[in-house]
């Protein structure tokens, strides 16, 4: 029997088609039936269009797609000839303000979706408290308006560098935004401070803790999220970044990994229409997102709960909450790494002079985000954006399931709906 | 030249292009009372059940009395009412509670309940997603699936006509509304639309795709996506453009619908004049470097070092009407201009395809009203004429159809 059921309280919305055998969820087909046509509105436009069009593919990840296009121009200029090279001040400010993202998105998904949605399966008179996820994520968007102007939707890469010029008093006040946001988290959050977090070696540190955290991970294993949401143990990560990794990952097993061997196959979505897109890496599915990341560096209590417990919900989950605090501290560090009498900005050949193909790729909150542009005398001839949620989610055949699927089979409805939001389901970037 | 100064001079004393920042004091007494009834009656209903108490959450939050009632101050100013005002538009807010929103998200991308629940002010996270009543936003809400269905019915039902209808993204009309499905039977966001909205008190398009198509409507618009207000009629609309829509304006028409039970006065595209009765090179920090011919001639260049203007790069603050200028972004913290980055003209119609950023305004090929306007800042003079001419043109086109809006009361 097929039971449709509706998830929202993602970025947009989507449909899962669940095959029930013995109450339990034999398989499922996702629909995401959202389409606005990004990539064919980006196609006969300046080049530079993209860096104001694409951030608006997503309210959540947007300065992800900025910097994936900004890269993808970059690539398309030495591709053509016209090497750009970045000061250490340019890579610092653009690396702080995508962090800064990632933090807001895993802070508002911990709050508003993951612990609301616990508590649906098994209700405790805990207060979820949902606002505090608001309040730190304000927090961050602080942080990157103070480089980026405003967030969602910040357009100040470009080609070349950023448009801003800080002074020493921005990176100050970014720095109390900063400051306050990981006293915030490690008060209102942890209850501990994150370098105490970090240093965690096994599961079992979490009994010291009381707080919304160890609270969460509790609740994972009273409902048995150890052992369920198992997928491929294949991890993979494709942005270089100097928060990680870039890497495909066979269990623990970790090699080199290149964007090119990234191909797309149509969903498979019996029910009802879906604009989604499969990503396969070497024709295969992968799990993207922090904990292939946290697995790409070898993160100790990562590679424990690992371990321990596989690729389960549990896993997927923390290691977001590891990620988060990491990237909190790596934030800082590169606060400190800007030197603002570097220049903001390399003047690069003129676009119109400029026909090639470029490749974009960064670790967007969910895993990577791939953007390809091919130009002709600064023109768009054509544009392909590649989500992470298409290589998680997507939706295939029952004898090749990708990630989300075979992570839902073999448990109930209930299980099956919260497990799908372990992935950080974002409709919008899916089908864009 | 005549002609064109002509053209200047209506373009200035047009009506709908005018803020009328004063109305005398007899508009003024009379608004007072009848928001002064309004705001005693809404005393006597009691909010929905489980909906927070301000006064607690405030206390809560530690929030004194004080800074509440400056916030409230400063919304009275942001709303246009004089001072005397402020102790009404405190209780309005403390009455939020009573004010059904219901949220509705179409062809999006769900930045603006992004901004939503970042917005500024001493906490109006907590105003607007705590206090308001919040009965139905897909991304925010507790519900999910079919329960959220049955919620969304539910105070559809409640709060029949007197609902607030907040509604993000575009209308996708392309393939008979296939572009874009939702609920358990696949209803079209133009049918969602149409039938959420029959019974609302006044409907509210946010960001710019819901009010001009946005994003999605850019050339070649493959959904054939366009916005609320070219699909919905016989019911008060509001449009708050931008991208994102600026949350403080969002509270606002908010609000002024508690206090007043009516829209605010509206420009020519239906947007209202307290948040669009400003045009952006009008309050910019750089424009003394406007009116000094200093400019950024490039990115990173010494203009670029010293925060001189914009315009050659592109900025479209000349031609755009928000107050972004005025109440910034992320709780004031910047905007796009205070990074060098210009404005693209995200809160006026069609900007992807006639403001993108990229060209500067000579060139954008944008038809101004009065001619004549192809001239850059280089020569003589011109520019500051130009510049002012271009964006209350702009903002006038429509204005045959400002008369109809004007002063409407619901």
């Amino acid at each position: 029997m097929i039971t449709k059921q509706l998830v929202d309280q993602i970025e947009g919305e989507a449909s899962i088609y669940f095959d029930i055998k013995d109450e339990m969820v034999d398989f499922a087909t996702i629909s995401f039936p959202h389409f606005r046509g990004m990539e064919s509105i980006l196609k006969g436009k300046n080049a530079l269009d993209a860096l104001v069009i694409t951030p608006r593919v997503c309210g959540i990840c947007g300065h992800a797609h900025l910097m994936a296009s900004v890269r993808a121009i970059e690539n398309a200029y030495k591709n053509a000839g016209h090497k750009i090279n970045l000061n250490q001040k340019i890579e610092s400010i653009r690396e702080f303000t995508l962090l800064m993202e990632m933090v807001q998105n895993h802070l508002k998904w911990i709050y508003l979706t993951i612990i609301p949605e616990l508590q649906k399966l098994h209700p405790t008179d805990r207060n979820s408290k949902p606002l505090k996820g608001a309040f730190g994520a304000s927090l961050a968007a602080k942080a990157i308006a103070t480089f980026a102007g405003q967030w969602p939707h910040s357009s100040y890469m470009i080609p070349g560098g950023i448009t801003c010029d800080p002074t020493n008093i921005d990176v100050l006040k970014a720095q109390s935004y900063l400051d306050e946001l990981i006293s915030f988290f490690e008060k209102e959050s942890l209850g501990i401070s994150i370098d105490d977090f970090l240093a965690f070696e096994s599961c079992k540190d979490f009994e010291k803790m009381n707080s919304d955290i160890s609270y969460l991970e509790s609740e994972l294993i009273k409902n048995d999220m150890t052992h369920k949401g198992h997928s491929y143990d294949r991890f993979i990560v494709l942005g270089e970044h100097s928060f990680t990794k870039v890497s495909k990952l066979n269990q623990t097993k970790a090699m080199g990994a290149d964007v090119k061997y990234v191909s797309e196959s149509e969903a498979y979505s019996p029910n009802e229409k879906t604009y989604a897109i499969n990503a396969l890496y070497k024709n295969n599915f992968y799990e993207a997102g922090p904990l292939s990341r946290c697995m790409a560096l070898s993160m100790p209590i990562v590679k424990n709960m690992h371990r321990r417990y596989k690729d389960s919900a549990y896993s997927r989950v923390m290691a977001r909450v590891f990620e988060l605090a990491y990237l909190l501290k790596k934030s800082q560090s590169l606060l400190k790494k800007i030197d603002i009498s570097q220049s903001s900005f390399v003047s690069p050949e003129n676009i119109k002079n400029i026909t090639a193909e470029g490749v974009g790729v960064v670790e967007a909150p969910r895993g990577p985000l791939i953007h390809k542009i091919r130009i002709n005398e600064g023109i768009i001839q054509e544009y392909k954006i590649i989500t992470p949620t298409q290589f998680n989610i997507g939706s295939s055949t029952q004898s090749n399931p990708t990630p989300a699927q075979k992570a839902m089979s073999g448990v109930s409805i209930q299980n099956a709906l919260f497990i799908f939001r372990t992935f950080d389901v974002c409709s919008v970037c899916t089908t864009h | 030249m005549g002609d064109r100064i002509e053209g200047v001079k209506k373009l200035f004393t047009s009506k709908s292009a005018r803020v009328e920042t004063n109305m005398g004091d007899a508009h003024y007494d009379k608004l007072f009372e009848s928001c002064q009834a309004r705001i005693q009656e809404l005393k006597t209903q009691t909010p929905r059940e489980n909906r927070l108490d301000i006064d607690d959450l405030l206390q809560d939050q530690g929030i004194d009395r004080r800074s509440f009632m400056k916030w409230a101050s400063a919304v009275t100013g942001m709303l246009m009412l004089p001072a005397s005002f402020t102790p009404l538009v405190a209780d309005a807010a403390l009455l939020m509670n009573r004010a059904p929103v219901i949220w509705i998200e179409l062809s999006d991308c769900a930045g603006n309940t992004e901004a939503m629940l970042r917005s500024d002010g001493p906490k109006i996270d907590e105003i607007l997603l705590d206090i308001i009543s919040l009965e139905f936003n897909e991304t925010i809400m507790a519900a999910a699936g079919h329960q959220a269905e049955a919620q969304l019915e539910d105070a559809m039902h409640t709060f029949k006509d007197k609902y607030l209808l907040f509604v993000e993204g575009a209308v996708p009309m392309g393939m008979n509304g296939q572009y874009g499905t939702i609920g358990a039977h696949g209803e079209t966001f133009y049918n969602h639309l149409m039938r959420i909205s029959k019974h609302a008190a006044a409907v509210v398009a946010v960001g710019s795709c819901a009010t001009f198509g946005g994003v999605p409507a850019a050339s070649p618009n493959p959904t054939g996506a366009v916005g609320v207000m070219d699909v919905l009629k016989g019911k008060p609309l509001i449009n708050i453009p931008a991208c994102p829509a600026n949350p403080a304006n969002m509270v606002g028409v908010i609000i002024h619908y508690i206090l007043t039970g009516q829209v605010p006065e509206l420009d020519s595209l239906l947007r209202p004049k307290f948040a669009f009765g400003y045009r952006i090179h009008d309050n910019c920090e750089r424009r003394a470097h406007f009116d000094a011919g200093e400019f950024v001639e490039e990115w990173g260049d010494t203009g670029a070092k010293n925060n001189f203007c914009l315009y050659k790069v592109g900025c479209k603050g000349p031609m755009t009407f928000n107050n972004c200028s005025i109440v910034r972004y992320n709780e004031g913290v910047n905007w796009p201009v205070g990074v060098g980055r210009g404005c693209i003209g995200c809160s006026e119609p069609d900007f992807w395809d006639k403001y993108a950023y990229e060209r500067p305004m000579a060139d954008a090929n944008i038809k101004a009203p009065t001619g004549g306007v192809e001239k850059t800042v280089d020569e003589f003079g011109l520019g500051l004429l130009t510049a002012a001419s271009i964006g209350i043109g702009i903002h006038a086109v429509a204005s045959v159809i400002a008369g109809k809006t004007e002063n409407k009361e619901y």
